[in-house]
């Protein structure tokens, strides 16, 4: 097995895991980035602007991701995950990495997306969340670290168009499932969160009303990178103009385990809220909400914004979402101001969908216990005085794993993951 | 001498060329002097297309780049590091803006925002065919940081910034440490008490032998600047001898005949201007509060340790970087607002709070017990009419969790949440969840229809048109309202003032960028912490004091500074010091000097920012803009209107 000397392993490089990775880069400490997916910038890099300041998500994470990839302290590992790490001692930890195949020579790809026209075959695209198709040859998104193509080999046919198509010949179906023994001084924990699955709630009908999205198709039909050009109805193609917005999916909600309140989904969808009334001008927003939770810098005055641009927000819980023969939904929902159970009908429902933790970073941990909280995220074992410690000395959480958190908070929460890795690292330093 | 320059026009994936023909942009300005190259590009920032660029500067051998795309906040010091890594000088790099300026501006005019684009990647060129090759202004740096606010943040930042190996000023205006945490009991989250977490940090600091602690010290003068900046401290003698019997400070306190409001306990209680801290302050002495001290002398009979031969004392501090961690106030209801100094069963939660402290077995307010408790939230944020428009984030669970222990401490209370929506965000939803349980009535209005207080009979009540109950009107009979007062901005803010900071709406500091540089101001060199901010909870007053610490100590771990080369120059010979440009200039960035037998205005390279205030004002024409000259400017007139 190869081995590899690092002195912090930094798992996730979303935008927590990627500030981390930054700050102990800058102060000289050589960093392992390891990213299960086949881009470093998270969930970040696929959104569309970004809420109160409405900048443009792209603008922000691209620059970072960029900054990331090529610093000399950092390495980067995408298609890759911890398959188990040991704590050997203080500052002595050993990791076994999976590096998956990407039947791709990475640093010899230029993108030129030659292989994706030639590729026949055709699936959903992840990257799109649903809505469009992609090659099983493919770059997985357009401004994706690095840019470079990846065989999807279980979709693959192995009919070798994308081989014979490629200019600079980096298409390599020898590659294999590789091993590595990673030595490390620290760990930070940077897994990030995952979304609901609405599927859970069946009285939403996610899965058999066309137009019933989730509040990440429509992240997606609103960002630069966005598939169709403008906004859409999945099931026909209409331009929606009565759109409503199903808040706490998956969220505050014993009955799918999810007590908590996921901290992000009102502002993200007042955000949407106001692009809709943007990009299309003429359609009605409804936001069907218990409580909104503005509570940010910005936040406050960002939802009064929505409610001057005309958004409707309607105090209730939505019970059930019905489908009518021209794709319509029903939406039965208890109006509490008005104290009875009403019905309303939109052309296009988005479901704002709640945050969970990514399961299976414990388990990663061999011989030390890493506690999670009752909700399964990695639990802050000294939350108020240092935020990012954990239950094992030497490991640290960044961002979302810890708990639901928006991207100012995930930042600075990034920055003091690498300030205390430091301080620990310095801990040894001075012995 | 022609520049062989590039120039890439960026559609910002659809923020800049859904607006603006990208594609004509660039054909009428391919043929322009000196352009080599001219490419459109979806996103310029996307590291693919970064190391295209890397690759023409260096293939074409360009010296000349220009990008159309966002403001230069955002990515200026993109494209340089990208014209630096093709081993260009950074300053033959100059940025377009035709987003925020053109396309997001005149998104109603797609000819128009076409044409003024064309006219400023035009006259962008013209600036960049004129650049030239700049050195940054190396300063060599302090290692040594001045944290200003000892308390949650700015104590775990000094801490950190101690065990990263730096040289730490704790500047606390107090004399104790600790801040609003250690007027709290029970603590959210965790069942740790203010006190507990307080003495922990506080032992913490003490141990670090790289951090000097000043208690009753404030600053009151600056010169110099990032890396180096030279700050005049005043520190305020306690009067007290280091060793102190405990018998005779009590007798002296006991003869201390003035009282005044113990602002510890928000003025529920009254002090003596001699007297102790809380077991939760530190350091664990008493102080004079000669503001309101008599000079009496009577104290002095009694105690052997009261020294007021002590004076304040004034040092001066160098350091690379200042941490502000500043904090709050709570928000001060004026009289009348709900009742407030008007019915003496109206308080504020951080009276409540101390008012649980004091109460054992039965909750008693003014020698009643209390049963029925009304909360009202949102008392000084999100006003409708007020300044103070913004939610201030920690109440909502500040309040729930006070109430809850009010009910598991006493018997029989009963808590009635007058609230605007309930904020509990994340995991604090378990509270609400809990006080729910536990019975306790929430009843909810919107801004415009407070809730309204009523005394009668020597009953209080509170009366509201219920949301949740379909706008009925309800009354509640209440023993003590808590008004729910939030976060608002330090009301002295004479360390902003000092370091000329600049403010959000809010009024609160403000970052450079929420996301890019959360926790840096425009002010280089100093960082911001905490609730100085904009109102945190513990926890992420933690997580920016960190990553607060983290960014200071980046900037002077190396012991030297690379500062921006576009500052002012003085043309000696030009210049008869007359002082104007030493009035005009925001940073006091300009010395007068002698030079060959006259006076001259001298620029100070490390406290220059090159905003050109200066050069308008000079009647001799003695000043330059380095990198921004007039030849740059004019150039770029001629480009924006040819036939002028």
């Amino acid at each position: 097995m190869k081995i590899l000397e690092y002195d912090v392993l930094v798992v996730g490089g979303g935008i927590a895991g990627g500030e981390s990775a930054l700050n102990l880069a800058n102060i000289g400490y050589k960093v392992l980035l390891v990213e299960k997916e086949l881009s470093i910038g998270g969930k970040m890099i696929l959104l569309s602007k970004v809420f109160p300041t409405l900048d443009c998500a792209a603008c922000i994470t691209t620059p970072k991701v960029s900054e990331i990839a090529r610093h000399p302290n950092i390495t980067v590992f995408t298609g890759a995950e911890p398959l188990k790490i040991t704590k050997k001692g203080e500052h002595n930890f050993e990791a076994i990495v999976l590096q998956k195949p990407r039947y791709v020579d990475v640093d010899a790809c230029t993108g030129c997306q030659l292989c994706e026209e030639a590729c026949p075959v055709s699936v959903t695209d992840e990257y799109q969340f649903g809505l469009a198709g992609r090659k099983a040859a493919y770059i997985p998104f357009s401004i994706a670290s690095p840019r470079a193509a990846a065989i999807d080999i279980e979709n693959c046919i192995l009919c070798g168009a994308c081989e014979r198509v490629c200019p600079p010949d980096c298409i390599d179906f020898t590659q294999t499932e590789e091993k590595l023994l990673v030595k490390i001084k620290s760990v930070i924990t940077a897994t990030g969160f995952q979304l609901f699955d609405p599927l859970k709630i069946p009285r939403y009908n996610y899965d058999k009303a066309k137009n019933v999205i989730t509040s990440m198709q429509m992240e997606r039909e609103l960002a630069p990178t966005r598939p169709f050009n403008t906004v859409l109805r999945p099931g026909d193609g209409k331009m929606p103009d009565n759109i409503a917005y199903v808040l706490c999916t998956g969220s505050r909600d014993k009955s799918v385990g999810n007590p908590i309140c996921s901290q992000v989904c009102c502002m993200y969808s007042i955000k949407q809220a106001q692009l809709l009334l943007g990009a299309l001008p003429m359609a009605d927003v409804t936001i069907y909400y218990l409580h909104i939770r503005a509570f940010g810098k910005g936040f406050n005055e960002f939802y009064a914004q929505a409610q001057d641009m005309g958004v409707e927000f309607v105090k209730g819980k939505v019970g059930k979402i019905t489908e009518k023969e021209n794709g319509n939904l029903m939406l039965r929902y208890e109006d509490i101001e008005a104290g009875v159970v009403k019905e309303a009908e939109h052309d296009m429902v988005v479901l704002s969908v709640g945050v969970l933790p990514n399961r299976g970073i414990d388990e990663v941990f061999d011989n030390k216990k890493l506690q999670l909280d009752p909700f399964h995220f990695i639990n802050q074992t000294d939350i108020l005085a240092s935020p990012s410690k954990t239950s094992i000395d030497g490991v640290f959480v960044a961002g979302t794993a810890s708990g639901p958190m928006d991207i100012p908070d995930s930042i600075l929460s990034g920055g003091a993951a690498s300030a205390e890795t430091t301080s620990y690292l310095r801990k040894e330093d001075s012995k | 001498m022609n520049k062989k320059i590039g120039v890439y026009i960026c559609h910002c994936g659809g923020n800049i060329s859904d607006y603006v023909d990208v594609e004509k942009v660039r054909k009428a300005i391919e043929g322009d002097d000196g352009v080599f190259l001219a490419k459109t590009t979806m996103f310029a920032c996307a590291d693919s297309s970064q190391k295209q660029m890397v690759e023409d500067i260096t293939d074409q051998k360009l010296d000349g780049v220009v990008v159309a795309s966002c403001s230069p906040k955002l990515h200026l010091l993109t494209f340089r590091a990208v014209a630096e890594r093709a081993g260009l000088n950074k300053y033959n790099y100059v940025h377009a803006n035709i987003r925020e300026q053109v396309s997001w501006a005149h998104s109603d005019n797609k000819v128009g925002a076409t044409e003024k684009a064309i006219k400023i990647v035009k006259a962008t060129i013209a600036k960049v065919r004129n650049a030239e090759a700049l050195e940054p202004v190396k300063v060599k740096s302090t290692k040594a940081v001045a944290v200003i606010g000892a308390g949650v943040a700015g104590m775990r930042a000094a801490i950190e910034l101690a065990e990263a190996g730096a040289e730490v000023f704790l500047i606390e205006r107090e004399f104790f440490v600790g801040g609003r945490v250690s007027q709290w009991d029970d603590l959210c989250i965790t069942d740790e008490t203010g006190k507990e977490l307080i003495t922990r940090l506080y032992n913490e600091v003490m141990k670090h032998q790289h951090v000097t602690l000043f208690t009753g010290a404030e600053i009151i003068e600056n010169n110099g600047s990032v890396g180096n900046f030279e700050i005049k401290v005043k520190v305020t003698p306690r009067y007290f001898k280091l060793q102190c019997s405990g018998d005779e400070l009590k007798k002296a306190i006991e003869v201390c005949p003035v009282e005044v409001p113990d602002g510890f306990n928000f003025n529920i209680t009254k002090r003596k201007a001699i007297y102790h801290n809380y077991p939760s302050e530190y350091p664990q002495l008493p102080a004079i509060d000669m503001k309101n001290c008599t000079r009496c002398g009577k104290c002095e009979e009694v105690c052997k340790a009261i020294d007021f031969s002590q004076t304040t004392e004034y040092l001066t501090i160098k350091v690379g970087s200042i941490l502000l961690a500043t904090g709050f106030d709570p928000y001060e209801p004026p009289k009348g607002e709900f009742g407030y100094g008007e019915i003496d069963n109206v308080i504020t939660l951080p009276q409540f709070k101390r008012v649980i402290h004091y109460n054992d077995d039965k909750l008693i307010w003014q020698g009643k017990e209390v049963k029925n408790i009304a909360y009202i939230y949102c008392v000084g944020s999100r006003q409708l009419n007020g300044d103070n428009k913004y939610c201030s984030r920690y109440c909502c669970t500040s309040t729930i969790h006070t109430a809850i222990t009010a009910k598991k401490k006493y018997k029989g209370i009963h808590n009635f949440h007058f609230n605007r929506g309930i904020r509990t965000y994340g995991k604090a939803e378990v509270w609400y969840d809990e006080s729910s349980r536990l019975g306790d009535i929430y009843l909810q209005s919107f801004e415009h229809d407070p809730p309204i207080i009523e005394h009668r009979n020597g009953q209080t009540f509170v009366k509201i048109k219920d949301l949740l109950t379909a706008n009925k009107e309800l009354e509640v009979a209440a023993d003590l309202v808590v008004l729910v007062t939030g976060m608002t901005p330090r009301q002295d803010n004479s360390i902003g003032n000092l370091l000329k900071v600049p403010k959000g709406r809010d009024k609160f500091f403000n970052e450079i960028h929420m996301k890019l540089r959360p926790v840096e101001t425009v002010i280089d060199g100093v960082t911001i912490a905490g609730a100085s901010q904009g109102p945190k909870n513990i926890m992420e007053s933690m997580n920016s004091a960190l990553a607060a610490a983290t960014k200071s100590f980046s900037l002077i771990n190396s012991g030297e500074l690379a500062l921006e080369p576009t500052i002012a120059e003085v043309d000696d010979t030009a210049c008869e010091w007359c002082g104007k440009c030493d009035e005009a200039c925001p940073y006091s960035a300009f010395e007068k000097i002698e030079k060959d037998g006259k006076l001259i205005a001298k620029v100070i390279p490390s406290v220059c920012k090159g905003c050109g205030m200066c050069l308008p004002v000079c009647p001799t024409n003695a000043l330059n803009l380095i990198g921004l000259t007039d030849v740059d400017v004019e150039s770029m007139i001629d480009a924006l209107i040819p036939n002028a």
